[in-house]
């Protein structure tokens, strides 16, 4: 029997209102103790948790693995190494795969490669329509019954809101959420950017944030008259922010919503050099809309943090600003930059932050994780909160180096991550 | 006694660096900057055609990846009146369309050991994403929406002439078109801030960009009011795939709301003057009869004074005395 100590921490773990020194003992992959000065017992693998904090294993559900298909920019392991170095044990693989998740067989492979792997539980989300092109329905109980945790056509987005609507219906029937990108193409076009003042400055075309508002209206509109399950992914505008506070204060249970890091932390100023890191969609927006989802935050409009991890190969981004590849990869920085941005900057409590990095993306995907509950799966990180550090994209453990936030000071990082009751990670080395 | 034009020019530079390696936006031109371009741009526009050895043994490559013809017509002359060996690739010829990207082709040409690439792109921020990686000094001829740095200065020049003044205070500059998709604006813009002109643009909210009233100008829709009392009347070209795009329904109506016609420009000052950054759409941007005959027409004066500002810049920015070196990280 594999038993692990982990000694005089300070343990913080919102599914169970639990934020003091205490002592967890970890046996056969499963919490099995939580407690004030637990005494070693013969076997136990102690760690010493002095001067850090204790949480349940980050849960980051959007990630781009790009593993089947693109395996030259990212792979379920590298993914997974990213992720232990930045206290994530588990992850939502988005479907824009090729082949596409839009069937039973990639679902498995995800699963099965990520076994194989063996460093962080990978949980696959299946496309809402075959090869994500917006047209036909996706075989979603076929994915869900594979292990599907999730249904998106992210990246692309639905714009037939009857196909959006038969989804939603469905996806419901198959009781498994939908998860949507909110983008209205027509009013993208081109748009490379946000449209604003920089946009201006750079004679870049770009995006108007109404491309957003529209679409999370429309999302929330159509989620209620079906009553599915909706999941509003990375949301980057003051009228999403708007449209979300005002449907949960209606009381639409059903409605969840999250914010990618780099959209609490960094506004489209980044853009400026034409820095394709800087790149992405939803794009940094200017700062007002920045501010707006603070408010967002600390009034819990949004229920998680993601990164939206996007890897792409260093080609994609050495090109004209309008070409480039959008995204930004993220899981190594996301604990630090909420820790920094929000915690730091005296916007929520750690608690707070945590929560929306374990317990919340948990119950919105509905796996049994992201609590450190007696008898829960031992995925934990431990996380020096005051450590000052600068993110240095030479040294990171994903394929691909295209993040917005190399070279930025950041506080708080990852010591030791376990995942299942195994130590996977400690001090910049995976195990 | 007769000038020798090249001690005439010694003189007139007296000594003095420009302080960027590469031009690629007006907001790397300092003060001191703009009034060493224009001292050198009016002494070189003195000796006219004047072949001058200063750049005897440099090679300049004219990389347009979008089609021109005055701007690289200009670039070639200025440099060849300066000695310099010169080759034109423009974009049916170059090898991106065989799928070779921007930095690669750039690559390429730097390695021929040239000392001025001039850039044109339709992507806005090619030359300054190009200035970082070849050892080349690069030029914006224009990238995108963004900026074309030589119209602006030639601009500046020719208003600043006119006037027979170093700044545009108290004088009131009114850019008419499309402002959204123009980087002769960007540029234009810029640099009028800088030199404390007023500055007011008329065009239709569908070709304004969001937030353009931050470079400190006035926003009109009706192009007379624009115009009214106005120094310096600047139109800018529309294009026909404007319309089809959905920014206007018609050339025709627009001509008629913000085509420059004599009634219009009788609206300035009567000393006011009317620029375009050319190629002019007669009758649409600038009625007929204005363009090349009508005295307040400045149009043609902007392109000699081009290549007197080019030269400028070719000389300035290859033949450096205080020995400042690029930096540049390979990719």
């Amino acid at each position: 029997m594999t038993t692990l100590l982990i000694q005089n921490g300070h343990v913080v773990d919102p599914s169970n209102g639990i934020d003091r020194p205490l002592d967890i003992r970890v046996a056969d992959g499963k919490v099995v103790e939580v407690a004030p000065s637990l005494n070693v017992k013969g076997g136990d693998q102690v760690i010493d948790a002095k001067g850090l904090h204790v949480t349940p294993g980050l849960i980051d559900i959007q990630v781009h693995v790009r593993e089947p298909g693109r395996e030259d920019r990212e792979t379920i392991e590298t993914a997974g190494r990213a992720a232990l170095s930045g206290g994530i044990t588990s992850v939502v693989a988005m479907p824009n795969t090729s082949p596409v998740a839009d069937n039973q067989a990639v679902i498995e492979f995800v699963y099965k490669r990520a076994a194989e792997v063996g460093l962080i539980n990978v949980f696959p989300s299946g496309a809402i329509s075959r090869k994500q092109k917006g047209m036909l329905l996706a075989e979603i109980n076929e994915m869900k019954q594979s292990g599907a945790v999730a249904v998106t056509d992210d990246g692309v987005d639905v714009q037939d809101e009857n196909l959006l609507r038969r989804a939603m219906q469905y996806a419901k029937t198959c009781d498994i959420v939908l998860m949507s990108h909110c983008e209205t193409e027509a009013l993208t076009r081109d748009g490379v950017m946000h449209e604003g003042w920089v946009s201006t400055q750079l004679g870049l075309p770009g995006v108007t944030s109404a491309t957003e508002d529209l679409a999370v209206q429309k999302n929330i509109l159509l989620a209620n008259l079906c009553g599915a399950r909706l999941h509003l992914l990375h949301n980057s505008s003051a009228g999403a922010v708007a449209a979300i506070r005002a449907a949960k204060r209606a009381g639409n249970k059903n409605i969840t919503a999250e914010v990618s890091v780099q959209h609490f932390s960094l506004t489209d100023e980044e853009c400026f050099g034409y820095n394709t890191n800087a790149k992405m969609y939803p794009p940094l927006r200017s700062r007002d809309h920045v501010e707006a989802i603070i408010e967002g935050v600390k009034d819990d409009t949004f229920d998680a943090f993601t990164t939206d991890h996007a890897p792409h190969i260093e080609p994609d981004k050495l090109l004209p600003f309008a070409d480039a590849a959008f995204g930004s990869t993220g899981l190594e920085t996301s604990f630090a930059v909420m820790n920094h941005y929000l915690v730091k900057a005296g916007h929520i409590s750690f608690a707070k932050g945590i929560s929306k990095m374990t317990a919340e993306p948990a119950r919105i995907i509905r796996v049994n994780k992201g609590t450190l509950s007696v008898g829960a799966d031992a995925d934990i990180a431990l996380f020096d909160t005051n450590r000052a550090w600068v993110f240095d994209v030479q040294k990171t453990f994903s394929k691909s180096k295209n993040c917005i936030f190399d070279g930025k000071k950041l506080t708080g990082k990852a010591v030791m991550t376990i995942v299942g009751g195994k130590l996977k990670y400690r001090d910049g080395r995976i195990l | 006694m007769t000038v020798n034009p090249a001690d005439d020019l010694i003189q007139t530079r007296a000594s003095r660096d420009l302080s960027f390696l590469d031009l690629v936006s007006i907001d790397q031109v300092t003060d001191k900057d703009f009034s060493l371009i224009m001292d050198v741009a009016r002494a070189f526009r003195r000796h006219g055609t004047y072949k001058f050895d200063f750049n005897k043994g440099l090679s300049l490559m004219n990389a347009f990846f979008e089609s021109s013809t005055r701007t690289m017509a200009s670039f070639d002359l200025c440099a060849k009146q300066l000695s310099m060996d010169t080759s034109n690739l423009s974009s049916s010829s170059s090898s991106t369309t065989k799928g070779e990207s921007y930095l690669d082709t750039a690559l390429t040409l730097d390695s021929y050991n040239l000392k001025i690439i001039t850039v044109r792109t339709r992507e806005a921020g090619v030359p300054e994403f190009l200035a970082r990686h070849v050892n080349a000094g690069i030029i914006s001829a224009g990238d995108g929406w963004h900026e074309h740095p030589t119209q602006g200065l030639l601009d500046a020049l020719t208003m600043l002439d006119h006037f027979k003044s170093t700044t545009l205070e108290g004088r009131t500059v009114t850019i008419v078109g499309d402002i959204l998709h123009s980087r002769v604006f960007g540029s234009l813009v810029r640099l009028l801030k800088k030199l404390k002109a007023t500055v007011r643009v008329a065009a239709p909210e569908t070709l304004l960009p969001v937030g353009v009233e931050n470079f400190g100008l006035t926003v009109y829709h009706d192009a007379d009011a624009a115009i009214t009392g106005a120094d310096v009347v600047y139109a800018l070209r529309v294009q026909e795939e404007r319309g089809a795009a959905g920014f206007i329904p018609t050339l025709r109506e627009y001509s008629k709301m913000y085509g420059i016609s004599k009634r219009r420009l009788d609206l300035a000052k009567p000393d006011a003057i009317l620029m375009h950054p050319g190629p002019v759409r007669r009758d649409i941007d600038v009625h007929s009869a204005l363009v090349a005959v009508d005295e307040r027409s400045h149009i043609l004066q902007q392109v000699e004074n081009g290549a007197a500002v080019r030269k400028a810049l070719l000389w300035l920015m290859t033949s450096r005395l205080n020995g400042k070196k690029k930096e540049i990280v390979r990719k």
